[in-house]
């Protein structure tokens, strides 16, 4: 049983496209995949359904055994909560500096405000960006902007990290120093899955590849080894993202 | 949210316990932060909201004024009844008992002819005039005084009991000034509690029209805060917290508008109370005022903040 189940999933919009058809795929706890396809294949609708920015039309989406299209608006912030994600765009706060910007999740939660200060820098020391946690993401590389939506995605230990084109923007040495980010937060147990374009990218690392295409699941190559796929893993435990320093 | 079976997904309770007493001092620093930082709008919006709670605010007290203007004084509404001439005292004296069984009459006094020519002959100074006539030409009358609680009904209604009296000539309503100030004062007070749903529904709509600018300009941070698992209370907590801060600021800008008018307004009162021989005594601007239109205003505030952020967190969307 993966720790993320979708069974004859669909997303029909109300203009009658369907975004994603039929969709039958399980990911294991722990794991690490990516999903690749050309625009328009239902990458971006895979993950925000898995968010629940988008409801689902037909078929079941269990997250560790619960069927999440079920939730209620009452119960759906608090299953975000344990969900890291991750945008092209970073939807950074512009107004905000970065400490503030990575302390949202942790703030939203009603961590107490010592506690978050330990956990934001703990993140941005993870991406290597500590030194500039005063700053104003504007006075930031793209680079470094997505960096800091990573810390802001992982600080407040997720089970599940999702990422739509994390790299869109940047050019291949900083895509892959991203890339090592997601795999040592992969490594505390956390289930990633990252939607990318970049093919070279995400062959070279060896882990499981999904291709959409026209909404449907076109493929689905296994992690090159067993220790790359990770599955039945143990889903990720506050000790283990402690001894990520997190 | 409650936590356990109905929530699949809950938090971490070492992490987050006394998380929503946190949140709420948090969202009222940022509030502050916020009204402060933007302090020219902040302003304005006082203002607005300031004059629209100062006019029924204003009014009530006016009201309040009158009100116990007249309970203070001693003149009382009435009739007159006067009688054909030459009726007899027995006919006089039923129509007396008749009327002082009525409801909201405070007393009945006769006067009989006799009497009414010696009142007559020492209040006119026309006595030896008088002398000079073959009979008596005054009837006699009945003035029948209502109590504090008559209204102009009841006393239309004994009027017409009187009139339709045998032996009754006329009957003349004594509207007295107290009767007069007393309908100015119930104009007053439902032109005021017309004023208040108006203005009131005003301070309410430009503090809907504020927060839903605070909104706008804070709909990516909304977002944000949506996508990391805000409840929608928590994100509309702080415009609640712009509105209490609109509409109390806006109820103290009414306090000060008031007390400037009246300051600007007792020395021409002082010298009109002066006039009729009494001694100006403003009532009602007093603490409990202070705090009622300090918690309204408030109230207002918050109610244009839940009109404007429920519509628009609802639609907010994530892209």
């Amino acid at each position: 049983m993966g720790y993320i189940e979708l069974h004859g999933v669909t997303k029909r919009y109300s203009n009658g496209f369907e975004a994603l058809r039929d969709l039958n795929v399980e990911f294991g706890a722990g794991s690490m995949t990516f999903l690749t396809g050309h625009s328009g294949a239902g990458k971006s609708t895979f993950l925000r359904m898995l968010l629940r920015l988008e409801d689902v039309t037909r078929g079941q989406l269990l997250v560790n055994g619960v069927n999440v299209t079920q939730l209620s608006k009452r119960q759906l912030p608090f299953y975000r909560r344990h969900i890291g994600a991750v945008f092209q765009d970073h939807h950074l706060l512009a107004g905000r500096s970065v400490f503030d910007n990575v302390a949202t999740p942790l703030r939203v939660i009603g961590m107490p405000e010592k506690d978050i200060a330990r956990r934001v820098r703990a993140a941005l020391q993870r991406v290597g960006l500590l030194a500039k946690e005063k700053l104003l993401p504007l006075y930031l590389s793209t680079g470094e902007q997505q960096r800091v939506g990573i810390a802001r995605a992982v600080v407040n230990r997720p089970r599940i990290l999702l990422a739509d084109e994390p790299t869109g923007n940047l050019d291949p040495d900083l895509s892959r120093d991203i890339m090592a980010l997601f795999e040592q937060f992969n490594q505390v147990g956390t289930t990633v899955i990252v939607a990318s374009h970049d093919r070279e990218l995400i062959e070279a690392s060896g882990r499981r590849i999904i291709e959409l295409a026209a909404g449907r699941i076109v493929s689905d190559t296994p992690a090159m080894s067993v220790d790359m796929a990770v599955c039945d893993a143990p889903i990720s435990t506050e000790e283990q993202w402690r001894a990520q320093g997190i | 949210m409650p936590r356990g079976s109905e929530n699949p997904f809950p938090d971490d309770d070492a992490a987050t316990r006394g998380g929503w007493g946190r949140d709420h001092l948090r969202v009222i620093r940022d509030s502050a932060h916020f009204v402060s930082a933007n302090l020219g709008t902040s302003l304005l919006v006082w203002l607005l909201v300031g004059i629209a709670l100062a006019l029924p605010a204003g009014l009530y007290l006016l009201e309040r004024n009158l009100q116990d203007l007249s309970a203070a004084w001693d003149g009382r509404p009435g009739l007159s009844i006067y009688m054909d001439l030459g009726i007899d005292v027995a006919e006089v004296e039923t129509l007396k008992t008749r009327l002082a069984a009525q409801a909201h009459v405070a007393s009945v006094l006769v006067t009989l002819p006799d009497a009414a020519l010696r009142e007559f002959q020492a209040y006119s100074g026309l006595g030896d005039t008088l002398d000079m006539l073959s009979g008596n030409p005054l009837p006699a009358s009945l003035r029948v005084i209502l109590d504090s609680d008559a209204g102009a009904s009841d006393l239309e209604a004994l009027a017409a009991l009187a009139g339709a009296s045998p032996g009754v000539h006329e009957v003349v309503e004594e509207k007295t000034w107290l009767a007069r100030v007393k309908d100015i004062s119930t104009i007053v007070r439902r032109l005021s509690m017309v004023l208040a749903v108006l203005f009131g529904v005003g301070a309410v709509l430009v503090t809907a029209s504020s927060v839903r600018l605070a909104i706008e300009a804070r709909l990516e941070e909304l977002r944000v805060q949506k996508l990391v698992g805000a409840t929608d209370a928590q994100i509309r907590r702080p415009f609640l917290y712009f509105g209490a801060i609109y509409g109390a600021g806006g109820a103290l800008v009414a306090l000060m508008l008031i007390s400037t008018t009246l300051l600007f307004i007792e020395g021409p009162l002082t010298s009109l109370f002066s006039s009729y021989g009494s001694e100006l005594q403003l009532i009602g601007f007093d603490p409990a005022f202070l705090v009622v239109l300090l918690v309204l205003g408030g109230v207002l505030g918050v109610l244009g903040a839940v009109l404007s952020a429920s519509q628009r967190i609802v639609a907010l969307e994530i892209h």
